[in-house]
């Protein structure tokens, strides 16, 4: 009983240490391929999983890890197809994909990083970029900015590019991340910026003064218009009124004379109202008595 | 065991090994069987604590803001929702056969990118002050910032309500002429800085793991933080790429201005690439913290801004004084009024009302003449009246009356007067003739003229 307890458990770990020697465990993470003797087989496992492969000297796995890296080469000047010198900044997201063909042509990350991608990079950058106008980067016209287009040419071709080569390696998404261009480019392009907001603030100043002209004429005018109106129906109003007068201007015709005389006495009376210096000699009525006493005799009284 | 036991037992063996000292083999057996025994219980209990230790290994805590995917020989295991296993307590089978690996999915990670500011030193940050000048480069290799798409044509909105900018935008536009080489033909361009914050999460945790490269927690780091350190270069240089991808389609105003649309725009294009390489990474949010012009073209930018205010400010001026006028002209329904006039489809009632609402100067002008009107008609009817009741009299003693109204009249005339002079009349005086100055108004009469009336009175 004891001892079976103690095979079973012995026999346990001499398997599990045994399966550690021939068998290994392939994460989803990784991908490996197998060398025997230190040769490559052609034996390369992509798929997660448990393999086994014979003990160690026979047999050895490398590992590699399959997941996305990112892979930024130094920032390049380049020129377009109208030969404008243009800076961008790429980068790359690969992945390993092939450990076989990797394992035989470079080896480790760095080296394909260095020996591959990065003039694989430089070609197709130079190759798509000179093959587009400057105008198609960036431009006044919405329509014709062509930027999405140029990053899919660039992902295509260096995918193309890659897959030729036969690294094991495969493209994931490229990019441009920086998009700039030169010293000397960069002040033509602030002179430019400052010419343009110069002009348009003369246009603006131009285009207010324009509209503050037009609102105030426009409202002048409102008013005249209106106060002209207004003037129009006053004067039907008075006309209303003098018609009104003149009936009883007929009541005048009873005795014309004393009429007029009854008007020009008021109108003597509102003309001399105020602010009135007379000079008068004293024959006049009834001044004449400042030059004495009259001579008054009583009426007799007609007694009927 | 004695010196003497030993030397018997090497004796005996060669001819009788089985049959001598049983009583020591006996003994030394039994002891050995006893140490055996004991040692045995010792290890079967090392097995069974080393077998529940073993199994107790497979249990796993995930945390309330995680989610984990467990590895059976390195491969997912289940199907469906049961790969993913939530916050709680889980039982999988020891290393190495099951592995489990844990992804924060809750938590939301912020990352911030100044990439496209432009390069100041440590002492100009803390100061906020630039040391920039107007004819100064940018550098590219230390400078960011992103290219932007100049007007097409002015923005019409440009100026708050205004309207109508023919003249602008043609002027603006005979500017695209001038291009600084030949293949930009079109491509004037602006350029634009601006700081982002951009917040993402872990949406898709098997893709995830699979796809995004995350290093290995070094002891004294958390996961979190490894996984940042994974995610980042990859996030940013997606992001970078979004941002300028999205820039080159706005205008630098819209740039400065617009910051709900831009990020909208990025947030959409970036979670389209992140799906595209299938990095289960969650755009949360993205926000344009800053956007401003290059401190080179910063006089021109303020200058036209300033053209800008100053112009809203001119035509709102404008306006009040236009609604001023206007209401000075004819009150509150002055614009209906106006309207009124020159249609000819509103009702003679309705024009008419609006005349009885009119306040202004134009009130003013009909009351004035609706006032001499009514003056005007009282005045001739008093005349009239007057003159009626007058006339009986009158023709019975005409010369008293005409005396009597004249009379009247001239002393109310010579009480009224200011000044008054009389002079007598004499035959010696008639060549003579009389000065008298006057002053241009009689209330302000002075010594002088008197004497000099009184004078001439002599």
């Amino acid at each position: 009983m004891k001892n079976i307890a103690i095979t079973i458990f012995i026999v346990l770990i001499v398997v599990t240490l045994g399966l550690y020697l021939v068998s290994f465990q392939v994460r989803e993470t990784e991908c490996c391929m197998v060398t025997t003797f230190g040769e490559p087989t052609r034996r390369q496992i992509t798929e997660p999983g448990w393999y086994f492969k014979w003990p160690f000297p026979i047999q050895q796995v490398h590992k590699f890890d399959s997941r996305m890296r990112v892979f930024t080469p130094e920032v390049e000047e380049t020129r377009t197809a109208g030969g404008e010198p243009i800076i961008v900044n790429t980068y790359v997201v690969w992945r390993i994909s092939e450990p076989l063909k990797f394992f035989n042509s470079v080896k480790t990350v760095r080296n394909a990083e260095d020996e591959l991608l990065r003039s694989r990079i430089r070609n197709t950058q130079n190759n798509v970029i000179g093959r587009h106008y400057f105008s198609e980067f960036v431009n006044s016209d919405p329509e014709k900015i062509k930027f999405e287009d140029i990053q899919r040419d660039m992902l295509t071709e260096l995918k193309a590019a890659v897959a030729d080569a036969q690294y094991g390696i495969e493209i994931e998404a490229v990019g441009i991340k920086q998009l700039k261009v030169s010293e000397e480019v960069s002040k033509e392009v602030f002179e430019r910026m400052r010419a343009e907001r110069n002009r348009r603030a003369e246009a603006i100043t131009a285009q207010g003064e324009a509209e503050k002209i037009k609102i105030e004429t426009e409202a002048n005018s409102i008013s005249d218009e209106l106060i002209a109106a207004a003037e129009a129906r006053a004067k039907v109003i008075r006309g209303k009124g003098d018609a009104q007068a003149a009936k009883y201007y007929k009541m005048l015709e009873a005795d014309p004379e004393l009429a007029a005389f009854l008007r020009d006495l008021e109108a003597l009376q509102k003309m001399l109202e105020k602010r009135t210096t007379y000079v008068v000699p004293t024959d006049k009525e009834p001044f004449s008595l400042l030059k004495g006493m009259p001579d008054l005799e009583p009426v007799e009284p007609n007694e009927p | 065991m004695t010196e003497q036991n030993k030397k018997n037992n090497t004796d005996l063996r060669l001819n009788v090994p089985h049959k001598s000292a049983p009583d020591e083999f006996d003994v030394a057996g039994k002891s050995l069987s006893e140490a055996l025994r004991i040692s045995f219980i010792i290890l079967k209990i090392i097995m069974i604590v080393l077998v529940i230790a073993f199994l107790a290994s497979g249990f796993k805590t995930v945390g309330s803001e995680e989610q984990a995917l467990v590895l059976r020989f390195g491969k997912i295991r289940g199907v469906g929702e049961e790969r993913l296993l939530g916050p709680g307590l889980h039982w999988i089978l020891p290393y190495p056969i099951d592995e489990i690996v844990k992804i924060p999915v809750e938590t939301k990670v912020s990352l911030l990118i100044d990439s496209f500011w432009y390069h100041e030193s440590e002492s100009e940050r803390i100061s906020g002050q630039s040391r920039i000048r107007p004819n100064d480069p940018l550098n590219p290799l230390i400078d960011g910032y992103c290219l932007t798409r100049s007007e097409h044509q002015v923005n019409p909105t440009l100026i708050t309500g205004m309207q109508g900018d023919s003249i602008s935008s043609r002027q603006v536009e005979s500017n695209g002429g001038r291009s600084i080489s030949p293949d930009s033909n079109g491509s004037d361009y602006n350029i634009v800085h601006s700081k982002w914050q951009l917040i993402y999460q872990v949406d898709n945790p098997e893709q995830f793991y699979v796809n995004v490269l995350i290093p290995d927690v070094r002891p004294g780091e958390t996961y979190l933080n490894v996984i940042k350190k994974g995610v980042t270069p990859l996030l940013k240089s997606m992001f970078e790429d979004t941002v300028v991808s999205v820039m080159v389609n706005y205008t630098i105003d819209e740039a400065i201005s617009s910051r709900d649309r831009i990020p909208r725009d990025v947030k959409t294009l970036l979670q389209d690439k992140l799906d595209e390489i299938e990095s289960g990474i969650k755009v949360v949010s993205v926000q344009l913290t800053q956007s401003v012009y290059s401190p080179q073209v910063k006089a021109a930018f303020e200058a036209s801004t300033l053209a800008s205010q100053n112009s809203a400010k001119a035509i709102t001026e404008a306006r009040t004084y236009a609604y001023n006028t206007i209401s000075k002209a004819a009150g509150p329904v002055a614009d209906e009024l106006f309207a009124a006039l020159h249609d000819e489809t509103v009702s003679d009632e309705t024009r008419e009302y609006l005349w009885s609402q009119v306040a202004g100067t134009a009130q003013e002008k009909m009351s004035d003449a609706r006032v001499y009107a009514t003056k005007v008609e009282k005045d001739a009817e008093a005349n009239a009246n007057y003159l009626l009741s007058l006339l009986p009299e009158y023709r019975q003693r005409p010369k008293l009356v005409i005396q009597k109204l004249y009379l009247d009249a001239i002393e109310k005339i010579i009480a009224d007067a200011d000044e008054k002079f009389f002079i007598q009349t004499s035959e010696a005086a008639k060549d003579k003739e009389i000065r008298v100055q006057l002053n241009k108004d009689p209330l302000l009469k002075s010594e002088k003229i008197r004497k000099q009336a009184t004078e001439g009175n002599r």
